[in-house]
């Protein structure tokens, strides 16, 4: 292949292509384009792994039992704040069973929300570790401490933090959100983001609407806890199994507390149950569970398990800030928007990234005046780290009811109003295709009907935009692809499967350049000595990983077109491939005995993926990535008497480059709408505000939406485009996915009743209040 | 979870026996959803559990029992909230008590999950059920629902404890009439609502039952042709969820007039709450939307809210109202 090539590319979307010219870097192949016909990627195929899944066979960190392995447990700090007195650990590891004990604190030092680390033991069984933790003597001094986010932004409040706070980020964040603009008491403020003069703006507006929306605390709740398994195979080295988005910077971090090489410490993840943003490294954002199961096992002299509870989940293991947003939007006699200005504050309890994302500063980018401000408050709480897609769903909820609001007042409908003001073709074409497909005209006629005549139950229409970027990394992967002598192709890669399905679509990848069976494909990854990987944060996975698996494959697809050359006599420029042969004129030979004349073992190759090249035709703010698009629409039934809403229907259309597999990108739809009718209906983490305690930790009170409580219909549409970011063509869906669904639901509950609920989750005694029907005493 | 000791004995003699022996940590079993779940949570330890599901003795076989007993019904106190669901002989009379065992918790939990256990577990109030709180159950000086979290607590009848009443077949079994029969020293048979205690009577303790006590088996009295009977409840959630209240409703109905009304709502009050207001306003009339509106007006007009909880005013009103039109066939306005 020739260096620094220059292609055409075919992109764009619908009936709107066109060419653009892409320098490609040495070694890349030409990018799949709109052009590109593929015979696999972009096929429905099921998850490779799924009969491992539904057998059991499926290997997850609390399945691996090494020899010898001793349980770990936890004490953790019954108080939100609280300074340690004294601490004695000597009396648990004279307990039954137990093989080591560790204080985690020392005297003088406060501890800040309940559920922080104290002391922890490793015992023969779980029992065994967890009544030796009762053992463990403690002193505690308790002192003030302030839960509620209101609260803890007045003077005088208890302080969080007695000094300058330094900001966590991983993988899982929003790259370029962040960062500080001061702190003063409890309150954080972050860089705000500006364009115009949305002051004046608001002065100038005709028509305006002022309001304060806030969301609750979310948690991630991943089906399979943190957890982590921690085995020395000598002082200086270990193998580790653990549940986590991020192979490597678990291999990091553990490598780091011990003062390891890197190389030297080995990870596993060949299944996880699941992360949503809270997976990454070696310990919980607030737990140090690598250190805690390194050093106890170190101690031991055994292997340590160290899984958590789901009350432990829920208490240090990060969430979902809550929200408190004063939106004020302007508009001109002509309906035109002169002025968004949102005030965020939210808490993250002990930690920070309480923002609230792109969407009021993105989406409606018509709009000459916009100034989002946003502020981290502290709170006695555990901290919060990043959830899928950081800080979107609650702005996108502020902001989409308000404008249905502000549409209410204009007289305009809600849709029309977002159309003149979204500048993204794609997501207008969205936005079009959901009117008609979704009934959107007729539906909002029969709404109105309904809350005219004061129905019982009534029914509504909304609609919501998402904004993500397109953050693919290049650079990051190196993905490995082997043809052995007896014809069997493998792939290799130190990711892990978060449960999106990479494991099949790698599969495909392969499958569609070497033109074998995808059954016929090896995926082998979970696993930190397959070579590096990327994180599985912040939707990048596909987009990261493919372009270099292709890139292997096409390599060893070079090699092996050579070496048909020369069994045929012909140059291999000459070579063509059809259904697995490699053809010259009429003479060919087959996949199987080709790969005989294989010298040695096999021919191996690795590819990699070169920084993004296009982003046609839409660019994320402030960067050189595609801009990714999708609304969804939700219809809502009311029970007027009751206050309950059902979410009838999810229409989600969004653009996810080159779907690679519809049916495992299709699932990540579902799951990212089922996410989001569950964090705008049930989901909420109650904290007692006197005690400072969480009253709901465990899945019963922490209402996760179920099988009734999950849309009747959720229908999926993809716009696909070609943006000619990276060579498969991929980029990612993860995020968007869960971004406008409680937005969508939300302003479809404002059009059944008329009044909007400001606050999530839309729970019947919100409904009902905002209804005007429970007395004055009472109303949360 | 403390390691406990499980005895399966053959006999109702045996089971008391094994019980008595150890008054302070052994406890009855049936289910276990509630008892394993307060073990795993670490609010009780008990170190033997007496399993009654293998008793095979004439009372085993009456806690067993399903079916007409005389000219009403029995039901043991072994059957199961699925069992419960799927019995098909209770008819459009005692509607009520499918309802009401169809609707709680989940098709898994319903298949274990006992109509004993569901009448004699403890309440779900997060307070309660929190290992390192102690609130007035648990021996502590104050219901922490009061100065705390409120939202989910009673409007009814409470003080000083707020907690509400857990179970679902109470609301319906009070509804119907039911009496229960309970074997200790003595067998002793007695109305359900003398089953329940209230916070005022003794806040630590939410039933009348002495240690060694078995609940037997609940007896529905004799139903006319006429009678009808539904419940319905109101969740945040509709999959698994706890209700914020519930609505149980029997009548006899002849030519649209309602008698022998017995209206109970569940979830609003620490036991559950027969309504007498609603029941007169109803009592000897026609039915009507309108009547209904003002007997669900009645029902509530007693309650005293906490912070959180007014809420429970209207959705209470709103679901009695569903029910009654749906029991008495008064078609719901759209």
């Amino acid at each position: 292949m020739p260096d620094d090539s220059k292609v055409t590319l075919k992109v764009g979307f619908a009936e709107q292509l066109r060419d653009i010219e892409v320098q490609l870097p040495a070694g890349e192949p030409k990018p799949w384009d709109a052009r590109a016909e593929l015979k696999v990627v972009g096929k429905p195929h099921p998850r490779v792994e799924a009969p491992l899944k539904v057998s059991g066979a499926a290997k997850y960190t609390h399945d691996i039992v090494p020899q010898g392995a001793l349980w770990a447990a936890v004490l953790r700090c019954p108080h939100a704040c609280a300074l340690v007195e004294s601490i004695d650990v000597a009396p648990a590891k004279s307990q039954p069973g137990v093989a080591a004990a560790l204080a985690l604190v020392k005297p003088g030092e406060r501890m800040i929300f309940a559920g922080q680390d104290v002391a922890a033991v490793a015992a023969k069984t779980a029992e065994q570790a967890e009544a030796a933790l009762q053992a463990i003597a403690v002193q505690y001094k308790p002192e003030a401490f302030v839960i509620d986010t209101a609260a803890a932004m007045q003077d005088g409040a208890p302080l969080v933090h007695r000094g300058k706070v330094e900001e966590r980020s991983t993988e899982g964040d929003e790259p370029g959100a962040g960062g500080s603009a001061g702190q003063r008491g409890n309150v954080r403020t972050s860089p705000s983001m500006k364009k115009g003069d949305a002051h004046k703006g608001l002065r100038m507006a005709k028509v305006s609407h002022e309001a304060t929306y806030t969301t609750q605390v979310h948690t991630h709740s991943a089906l399979e806890t943190h957890s982590i398994v921690v085995q020395w195979d000598g002082p200086k080295q270990a193998t580790l199994w653990c549940s986590t988005q991020g192979i490597f910077s678990v291999r990091d971090e553990f490598a780091e507390i011990f003062e390891l090489k890197p190389t030297d410490v080995h990870v596993h993840t060949e299944f996880l149950g699941g992360g949503f943003g809270a997976k990454f490294g070696a310990s919980a954002p607030g737990s140090r569970m690598g250190f805690i199961a390194g050093e106890l096992a170190r101690q031991a002299g055994a292997p340590v398990r160290l899984l958590l509870d789901r009350k432990e989940e829920h208490l240090c293991t990060g969430n979902r800030p809550d929200s408190r947003q004063q939106v004020k939007l302007g508009a001109g006699a002509n309906g035109q928007l002169t002025a968004i200005h949102v005030v965020a504050h939210g808490t993250a309890g002990i930690g920070t990234g309480a923002g609230v994302g792109r969407n009021a500063f993105g989406v409606y980018s018509r709009c000459p005046n916009i100034l989002v401000e946003s502020h981290d408050v502290f709170t006695h709480a555990g901290p919060a780290t990043a959830m899928r897609a950081p800080g979107h769903p609650q702005g996108a909820f502020a902001l989409e009811l308000a404008l249905d609001e502000l549409a209410k007042k204009l007289k305009r409908d809600p849709l029309d109003l977002r159309l003149a003001h979204d500048e993204h073709p794609v997501r207008r074409h969205q936005f079009e295709l959901g009117r008609k497909q979704f009934g959107w005209d007729e539906g909002k006629k029969r709404a109105a009907a309904l809350r005219d005549k004061q129905a019982r139950v009534r029914r509504g229409f909304g609609v919501a935009g998402s904004i993500w970027g397109d953050f693919g990394r290049g650079k990051a992967v190196v993905a490995t692809v082997s043809v052995m002598r007896d014809g069997s192709v493998e792939v290799k890669n130190g990711l892990q499967d978060i449960g999106g399905g990479i494991t099949t679509v790698v599969a495909q990848v392969v499958a569609e350049v070497l033109q074998r069976p995808i059954e016929a494909v090896r995926v082998r990854l979970g696993d930190s000595e397959l070579g590096p990987s990327v994180g599985s944060g912040g939707s990048v996975t596909t987009a990261s990983v493919t372009p270099a698996v292709r890139a292997a494959a096409e390599a060893v697809k070079t090699q092996l077109t050579a070496l048909a050359a020369k069994q045929l006599g012909r140059k291999p420029e000459e070579i063509t491939w059809s259904e697995g042969q490699a053809r010259a004129g009429s003479k060919s030979i087959a996949w199987a005995e080709l790969c005989k004349k294989i010298e040695g073992e096999a021919i191996v190759a690795t590819g990699t993926r070169p920084e993004t090249y296009g982003a046609y035709p839409v660019k994320f703010m402030g960067g050189n990535s595609y801009q990714i698009a999708g609304v969804q629409f939700a219809e809502v039934s009311v029970d007027t008497w009751t206050g309950v809403v059902t979410v009838e229907r999810v229409l989600a259309i969004h653009d996810c480059g080159k779907v690679m597999n519809p049916l495992t990108a299709r699932s990540q739809v579902q799951g990212g709408v089922i996410l989001g009718t569950s964090y705008a209906l049930t989901e909420q983490r109650i904290m007692d505000r006197v005690r400072g305690v969480m009253l709901n930790p465990n899945l019963e009170t922490y209402k996760i939406a179920g099988a009734r409580d999950v849309p009747r219909a959720i229908d999926v549409v993809f716009t696909p485009v070609d943006t000619g970011a990276n060579n498969t063509g991929a980029i990612g869906i993860g995020e968007p996915a869960t971004i406008p669904t409680a937005a969508a639901i939300a302003c479809a509950v404002h059009d059944a009743l008329g009044v909007a609920v400001r606050d999530l989750p839309l729970t019947p005694d919100r409904v009902l209040a905002a209804l005007g029907v429970v007395p004055a005493r009472g109303a949360s | 979870m403390r390691p406990f000791v499980i005895r399966r004995p053959k006999s109702l003699d045996e089971a008391q026996d094994a019980a008595r022996e150890r008054p302070q940590d052994g406890v009855l079993r049936a289910g276990g959803i509630d008892l394993i779940d307060r073990m795993k949570e670490g609010i009780d330890a008990p170190a033997e559990l007496v399993e009654l599901r293998g008793l095979a003795d004439e009372t085993g076989e009456l806690m067993r029992a399903l079916g007409p007993a005389g000219d009403g019904m029995q039901v043991g106190a072994l059957v199961t909230l699925a069992q419960l669901a799927a019995h098909e002989g209770f008819g459009a009379a005692r509607a009520a008590l499918r309802e009401a065992a169809g609707s709680a918790a989940t098709p898994t939990i319903r298949n274990a999950a006992t109509l004993g256990g569901n009448l004699l577990q403890r309440p779900r109030c997060w307070y309660f059920r929190h290992a390192d709180l102690v609130c007035l159950k648990k021996g502590g000086t104050a219901c922490l629902a009061v100065s705390g979290e409120n939202k989910f607590h009673a409007i009814l009848g409470g003080g000083p404890s707020f907690i509400v009443h857990p179970s679902t077949l109470a609301c319906a079994l009070t509804a119907l009439d039911a009496q229960v029969e309970v074997r200790g020293a003595e067998a002793r048979t007695i109305a359900i609502g003398e089953l329940f205690l209230t916070p005022k009577q003794d806040a630590r303790r939410e039933h009348t039952l002495e240690p060694g006590e078995v609940l037997v088996r609940a007896i529905l009295p004799k139903a006319g042709d006429d009678q009808r009977s539904g419940y319905a409840a109101v969740k945040e959630k509709q999959s698994h969820d706890w209700p914020m209240a519930e609505a149980a409703v029997k009548m006899s109905l002849q030519s649209g007039v309602m008698t022998d009304v017995r209206v109970v709502l569940g979830h609003v009050a620490p036991i559950p709450w027969r309504s007498r207001e609603a029941e007169a306003a109803l009592e000897g009339k026609p039915a009507s939307a309108a009547l209904f509106a003002e007997a669900a007006k009645a029902a509530l007009a007693e309650a005293r809210p906490l912070r959180d909880n007014a809420y429970k005013i209207p959705l209470a009103q709103g679901l009695l109202r569903e029910v009654l039109h749906r029991v008495a066939g008064v078609p719901l306005p759209e």
